[in-house]
């Protein structure tokens, strides 16, 4: 057994990334830059550049601690669930997961969330669960998003879930399909919301039913009833983060950007994982405050705001100081990603029946669901990458492909010529993986965009300046 | 190209506007493309259309259709947009996408992008059969009979699409024939015989499809069979390279069953003729779409499967599926798995479509498959 792998008994990745994540107690409020270099250097590779990321810069320092102890004792939660008379469920990062807060004998954990942890916190970085899924004879096409998350659980021992829910059949083949085979190969339920690829009212109307169908089974399941009065109480929390993510979106406008670049990713796991829930206010507000701050005494990591860029696909999340961090330092802000782009409709809480048509609207309307699910994805995806792009004043977009995602990649010579016919934006387009270093190195990412910004974006604000 | 002699003529399809279409197209008529099983042909003939299955005839070239989807695309998708990017689609007079899988969906869109048909309609398939998503598919064939009717001015009767499904039937019945001469201890079809009148027919009406069957059996009936080395079932998804299969039963072996889009799961349903018939064609297509794009349903798959091979007295069986189809790959370990429990040895072949650089390294893994099962030369 290598170094770093070895396992207690019982345990799996997400045991083993709970055990390692149990070290940010270690951190108070206020920790001094020897402390985040002495830990950094205390750890392994791989988890130092996860300690670096989230720590080095001291602007997000409290933040993220204060974050990812909110986050292990969400995973704690999950580890005692079934123990406590809950079901545990696995469900995919598109999936709204309020709705699942709201049923009490329900305790949803995010499978692309785990698959996370996995990555930034175990040694190895979760490839040995990738290697597994494809000793099973799984094509390696698959997303590592999900199937880290499913290998590990496939791998057992450890944490194993009493049903797999999954919402993505139409929009995203590899998300839906490793669910569905996890619950086939696990001989556990599974159950699913298909949104119809159908934008009209009568899309939405079918939509709406699969919902209640949903919900209706997922009741008999558990034998508990969806209360109304609980969903309201969790559609209230989700709505004042939603109220917090507005005026993100906000701070977001200015020059340069307020906020830190890692929030980015901090905001993708509240929404995959904690919207709903007491703790994802308690973050956001923290992040929208110390956004408002540095805003207030125009602070900026790096000298100078060389370039805002929007992430037109998804970031990539198996390094992040040499991603966010370095891209931070360099100058470059980055504004957002597909799954930053939410659309709230308002919400009536008089009934059930009302939140739950808000509830669908949300759901129709999430990240990747909308565009990669919409009548057309690369009309839809340019659709809402315009807009994000002019509201929050980006410079170029890179997008960072994933090799799973043959929607996105089907699609992207389309797209980039759209957005610079649109709106003269250029992309930058890469190949690589979202949680698997071995298809595209950081190293690779950092040249590419680093050229891309100072071939590209800068001569091309510099002309603009000139003009002006 | 496709030859094969069928009542003593030759039955060539060389292209992929290859006679029959042209006919047709000189004789006035219109033709509209789709790819999925799931588009209910029977519609698109009873608006007086032809329905032509989008095809790539193993042209190996993607080129063009490299600058729009990425190298990461399945390359049947690939080569088949190629040949609407290059003209070779030219004489299509509309399309109808379906939301088979991402890389088709990603394929339709740049189609129409870069050639605007003046007839596009997306026919919306769910995912899974239940009452409400059947109420849904059958307002989505509402929808396009509207929609066809409207732009080519051709309203679609109930009569007509009676006609039409009574044709239709009658190609399924006579493909079920097919299928039993295959699956005889001596069969007298091959696999690759089967294919190439899967892909002539999937060009033609119903009753020209259906009368090319019907010579063609009768004239298998009295042929004589030849056992083969081994009996292969082949499962997969639309791939319709007749030479690949010609090239595994050059080696002894012979295709006696299989789960294939180009093949058996095409002619699955048989919708009644009685009732309303769009309620027909809606309850028949969605409860037969063998395909793992459909969810909570592989216990059916898989059902179909181990029956089809246990009737075919099968050796063993081929998974063979091109390269970065998530859904035949994640669905192709659970069908192994579950083959090799009930004692069929099962070969899982990934490739790329039409390569000819794969060719002989499908064909060396293939000849060792048929050593395992006993069949080997």
């Amino acid at each position: 057994m290598e170094k770093g792998y070895v396992m207690r008994p019982g345990e799996n990745g997400f045991e083993r990334a709970v055990g390692i994540l149990e070290m940010v107690y270690k951190f108070t409020e206020n920790v001094s830059d020897e402390a985040v270099e002495g830990a950094a250097n205390f750890v392994f590779p791989e988890l130092k550049n996860t300690v670096l990321g989230l720590l080095e810069l001291p602007a997000n320092r409290d933040l993220e601690i204060f974050f990812f102890q909110r986050l292990l004792e969400l995973f704690w939660e999950a580890q005692r669930a079934q123990s406590e008379g809950k079901k545990l469920i696995f469900i995919p990062f598109t999936f709204p997961p309020e709705l699942f807060w709201a049923f009490d004998s329900l305790f949803p954990l995010c499978t692309e969330i785990v698959s996370g942890a996995i990555v930034n916190i175990c040694y190895g970085q979760g490839e040995r669960f990738w290697d597994y899924a494809m000793s099973l004879g799984l094509p390696d096409s698959l997303c590592s998003g999900n199937t880290i998350g499913i290998a590990s659980l496939l791998a057992g021992p450890g944490l194993k879930p009493d049903a797999i829910v999954y919402n993505t059949p139409g929009s995203c083949n590899p998300n839906a399909k490793i669910h569905a085979f996890a619950a086939d190969y696990l001989g556990i339920p599974q159950f699913i919301l298909e949104k119809p690829v159908d934008e009209s009212p009568r899309g939405r109307e079918q939509y709406y039913k699969y919902l209640l169908r949903f919900v209706r089974e997922l009741e008999e399941w558990t034998g508990e009833e969806l209360k109304e009065e609980r969903l309201r109480e969790v559609m209230q929390r989700a709505y004042r983060a939603v109220d917090l993510y507005n005026e993100y979106w906000e701070l977001k406008k200015a020059r340069p950007c307020p906020v830190p670049n890692i929030f980015s990713m901090t905001l993708l796991v509240l929404r995959s994982q904690m919207w709903g829930r007491e703790e994802c206010v308690e973050v956001l507000q923290r992040m929208v405050d110390i956004s408002k701050e540095r805003l207030r005494k125009g602070e900026y990591t790096a000298p100078e705001e060389v370039a805002r860029i929007y992430v037109s696909y998804i970031y990539w999340l198996f390094d992040f100081y040499n991603y966010f961090t370095w891209m931070e330092k360099k100058g470059i802000s980055i504004l957002g990603d597909i799954l930053a782009i939410h659309y709230f409709p308002p919400i009536d809480y008089s009934s059930k029946e009302s939140m739950l048509r808000a509830y669908a609207d949300i759901a129709f309307d999430y990240p990747m669901t909308r565009q990669m699910g919409g009548e057309s994805i690369s009309l839809r995806w340019v659709d809402d990458i315009c807009y994000a792009v002019q509201d929050l004043g980006a410079d170029a977009c890179v997008f960072g492909g994933v090799h799973a995602c043959k929607h996105t990649l089907g699609t992207i010579s389309f797209f980039r010529r759209e957005l610079m016919k649109r709106l003269g934006i250029p992309t930058l387009v890469l190949v690589g993986d979202v949680f698997d270093k071995r298809q595209t190195p950081m190293e690779i990412f950092q040249r590419e965009v680093e050229t891309f910004v100072d071939q590209v974006v800068s001569r091309k604000k510099a002309a603009r300046r000139r003009k002006t | 190209m496709i030859t094969m002699a069928v009542s003593g003529t030759t039955l060539e399809i060389r292209e992929v506007y290859d006679p029959y279409v042209r006919e047709w197209k000189e004789r006035g008529g219109r033709v509209v493309g789709y790819s999925c099983v799931a588009t209910p042909v029977e519609l698109i003939e009873a608006a007086g259309l032809l329905p032509y299955r989008i095809k790539a005839l193993g042209n190996p070239r993607t080129d063009l259709a490299d600058g729009e989807m990425s190298l990461f695309n399945c390359s049947f998708c690939r080569s088949c947009l190629q040949l609407a990017l290059d003209g070779t689609y030219d004489f299509l007079d509309g399309l109808i996408e379906t939301n088979g899988c991402d890389h088709l969906r990603a394929m339709f869109e740049n189609w129409q992008h870069n050639k605007n048909l003046p007839f596009f309609h997306y026919l919306k398939v769910p995912h899974f059969f239940r009452d409400d998503s059947l109420e849904y598919f059958r307002g989505e064939l509402d929808l396009l009979r509207d929609h066809l009717a409207s732009h080519f001015s051709a309203p679609v009767e109930d009569d007509a699409l009676r006609r039409s499904l009574e044709d239709w039937n009658q190609v399924r019945e006579r493909w079920r024939e097919l299928c039993a001469l295959r699956e005889l201890p001596e069969p007298r079809v091959t696999g690759s015989e089967a294919l190439a009148l899967e892909l002539a027919g999937s060009r033609m009406t119903g009753k020209d499809f259906a009368e090319l069957l019907s010579s063609f059996i009768e004239e298998r009936k009295k042929a004589p069979g030849k056992k083969p080395r081994a009996r292969l079932m082949l499962c997969g998804p639309a791939t319709d390279e007749v030479a690949w299969l010609e090239e595994m039963e050059s080696m002894g072996a012979v295709v006696v069953a299989d789960a294939l889009c180009f093949g058996s799961r095409a002619f699955m349903h048989r919708p009644g003729t009685g009732g309303d018939p769009l309620d027909e064609l809606a309850e028949g297509y969605l409860t037969s779409i063998f395909c793992p794009r459909m969810y909570k349903e592989y216990g059916k798959r898989r059902s179909y499967i181990l029956e089809t091979a246990r009737r075919a007295g099968v050796d063993g069986a081929i998974y063979l599926y091109n390269k970065f189809c998530d859904l035949h790959g994640t669905d192709s370990v659970l069908v192994r798995r579950d083959l090799e429990n009930s004692g069929i040895p099962v070969l899982v072949l990934e490739k790329e479509y039409s390569a000819a650089a794969d060719l002989g390294r499908i064909k060396t893994r293939v000849q060792a498959f048929l050593e395992r099962i006993g069949g080997g030369v």
